[in-house]
């Protein structure tokens, strides 16, 4: 009995050591081996892989919000009228900058149709990428200024009329794309010329909706406490306070006017004069369209500009 | 996470969200509600079985009462944390001012109501599960402040989980400022101090040696490190975003995932077209590709990193350097406090793409490019 007790001791002893050893070498071999570390990684990429889900989520929900406030031709309760922002842009360091900023004020914005019209003979990828990632209705289109009209380096920037044939071209597309429309010569709309490098508050959007024929506001110049508006005197515009040559027929801003899409439509021959001596672009246009005392002042009888917070800041 | 996370920022003074605060917040929402313009904490005491689009983000899991809750807590409190006055007596060597911790008692009596019904008419997007980006913008008064600081609210519109904490250089916070953020909708915190005119800019604009908005930042941070506990779960990432940039909507998302500080370039510092961490092919930082002064610490803009919230309430010692810090240095002040270079993560396509824009209302400058050109031409800014 004992030698067996002996015997199965010495077994356990010799089992024991054996299947140590072979779990010490089995260890050792799986040194230096690729680890399936899934459970460790599983609840973070679970965390990772909600996030992403969540934010996708979000940002479809943002887009969607945003596509149906813009129902475009198929529309079958009246929207509000669209408002068409003319914007000539060309290619420089910041351009990309201030069009991104641009987009992202245009995307509050709701029925609204962005025209970017590049200066350069054919259209450009870094403007075809932002629109299409912008989210926003939009129309490209291209026109090359005349080279002799084209500012050169060196020059200020005052010396030749900037974006001319630009807006133009973006007036003519408006004018075709209208005519092509059911019932297009009765659309409702706006008709607003932004350029890249303003700001904008959301403000004038809503306030310009309204226009029946030309509406102007005050505009706030930067670089000083000036800006110009429009005097308004029992509801009409009398005269402009403008610091310079306010006898221009219509010594204002490019941004400080909307005319409704009517009477684009309607004064097909009206477009900027790339001929007219300085500062009177504006005028160029609008002199056939409207008189002073046609004009419609918004933003509170054009009294919100005074002194601190103008809603566009050239 | 916990629905209640936002609760518990401030157990010390649990506000009940029980009638006086319903009371007086929904006598403001009488005149705002009606014009489709609701701040998105007074929105859900309506249907919440229509979901339209402003309470579509929130009321995903939530029950419409559990998030009223929610944010019942914490937005009016942010809101309400705007410090009074700045300095009203020096404290500290430093001469950072105390913000007092007591309730802004001007905003018990709100008669005012914005007429906000057509100009935002979506409140920012929030969602229960993704990290709140807190942007520190310092500010001060000049002409295009405005114009900056709308463009800034119209870009942060866009991007959910917002919280913008809004620093004046100013003795007392301005009507302008405080007009402005209140139309806009955002979750915000007004806060205000004063740099001393020591230390405030002279004569030439341009001078770098002294940082300008230092004292506003550091005012922002021990905001965050008194409001938010380092224990709790609450995911934060923190980015100082001036007034004067231009930032894409790419750029938020990217720094979300930000576990200590991530890192990507930035166009137009530096007299270049571009500056860029370099990134190896394991993805880690090993330098710094810049013209002016390569071999600072952190060569980086302000605008060109973003940190974890975790990481500032862990190290609360660490602010900008307000004395003697060389131009260009102000960033690593910070920074060096913080991590090392091999900590930082980079974004942006391993630091490929810009997504902001170091714009001020001027051209930007290009000395440092050279003849050659020292950035990547392909690399679209």
């Amino acid at each position: 009995m004992a030698t067996r007790m002996k015997l199965k001791l010495k077994t356990v002893f010799v089992l024991y050591f054996m299947v140590s050893l072979l779990g010490l070498v089995y260890a050792l071999m799986q040194l230096g081996q690729r680890c399936d570390c899934t459970e460790h990684d599983l609840p973070k990429d679970r965390t990772i892989s909600r996030l992403r889900g969540e934010l996708h989520r979000l940002q479809e929900q943002m887009r969607k919000s945003e596509a149906t406030k813009q129902p475009q031709k198929h529309a079958v309760k009246p929207s509000p009228p669209t408002i068409f922002v003319i914007t000539p842009t060309y290619s420089r360091l910041v351009q990309k900058a201030e069009l991104t900023r641009m987009s992202q004020t245009f995307l509050h914005v709701p029925q609204l149709h962005w025209i970017v019209v590049e200066d350069s003979p054919h259209k450009t990828p870094l403007v075809s990428d932002l629109l299409v990632k912008s989210g926003l209705a939009y129309t490209h289109l291209h026109m090359p200024t005349a080279k002799d009209r084209k500012l050169q380096e060196g020059d200020p920037s005052w010396l030749k009329p900037r974006g001319v044939e630009q807006r133009n071209e973006g007036l003519r597309w408006l004018r075709e794309d209208r005519r092509a429309q059911p019932g297009g010569e009765s659309q409702q709309g706006v008709v607003y010329f932004a350029d890249d490098d303003n700001t904008y508050s959301l403000q004038i959007f809503e306030e310009m909706r309204s226009t029946q024929r030309v509406s102007v506001w005050p505009v706030g110049l930067v670089g000083g406490m000036k800006y110009e508006r429009p005097v308004v005197e029992g509801g009409k515009v009398v005269r402009f306070h403008t610091g310079w040559r306010p006898s221009r027929p219509f010594p204002m801003d490019m941004a400080g006017f909307a005319v409704s899409l009517k009477v684009v439509l309607a004064n097909p021959e009206a477009c900027f004069d790339g001929e007219a001596p300085m500062g009177f672009l504006e005028s160029s246009f609008l002199q056939g369209l409207v008189t002073m005392d046609e004009l419609e002042p918004k933003a509170d009888n054009c009294s919100k500009g005074l002194g601190s917070d103008p809603a566009v800041e050239v | 996470m916990s629905s209640t996370r936002f609760g518990r920022v401030m157990p010390s003074q649990i506000t009940n969200p029980g009638d006086a605060e319903e009371k007086r917040y929904s006598s403001h929402r009488v005149d705002r509600v009606t014009l489709d313009s609701a701040h998105h904490c007074l929105a859900p005491k309506r249907d919440s079985s229509t979901p339209r689009h402003p309470q579509g983000y929130a009321l995903t899991q939530r029950t419409a009462l559990h998030w009223q809750y929610q944010v019942l807590e914490w937005a009016p409190r942010i809101q309400r944390r705007s410090s009074d006055d700045g300095v009203e007596g020096k404290r500290e060597a430093g001469g950072q001012a105390q913000d007092s911790k007591e309730y802004c008692a001007s905003d018990k009596d709100i008669v005012e109501v914005v007429r906000t019904e057509y100009v935002y008419t979506r409140p920012p997007p929030w969602s229960d599960v993704l990290p709140t980006i807190h942007i520190i913008t310092p500010t001060y008064s000049r002409p295009v402040q405005k114009a900056e600081l709308t463009r800034l609210a119209n870009t942060f519109l866009h991007v959910p989980n917002l919280h913008w904490i809004l620093v004046e250089d100013s003795q007392r916070r301005t009507p302008l400022v405080t007009r402005l953020l209140r139309e806009t909708g955002l979750n915000y915190t007004h806060l205000n101090v004063e740099t001393p005119r020591n230390y405030k800019l002279r004569g030439d604009t341009r001078d770098p040696r002294i940082p300008r908005g230092t004292m506003q930042r550091n005012l922002a941070l021990r905001w965050l490190r008194e409001t938010f506990n380092a224990n709790s779960s609450q995911a934060g990432i923190v980015y100082f975003a001036d007034d004067d940039n231009t930032y894409s909507l790419e750029l938020f998302e990217e720094m979300r995932s930000t576990r200590k500080v991530s890192v990507w370039p930035v166009a137009f510092v530096g007299g270049l077209r571009y500056e860029s961490p370099k990134v190896n092919a394991a993805g880690k930082v090993y330098g710094w590709k810049t013209v002016f002064d390569p071999h600072r610490p952190f060569a980086i803009d302000m605008a060109g990193f973003a940190i974890n919230l975790r990481l500032i309430l862990f190290k609360p010692q660490a602010y900008f350097k307000l004395r003697g810090v060389k131009g260009g240095y102000q960033e690593s002040s910070l920074l060096r406090e913080l991590v090392t270079l091999n900590d930082l993560e980079p974004k942006a396509a391993n630091c490929t793409k810009i997504l902001v824009w170091h714009t001020r209302t001027e051209k930007p400058v290009l000395v440092n490019e050279g003849k050659k050109g020292f950035t990547d031409p392909n690399v679209e800014i």
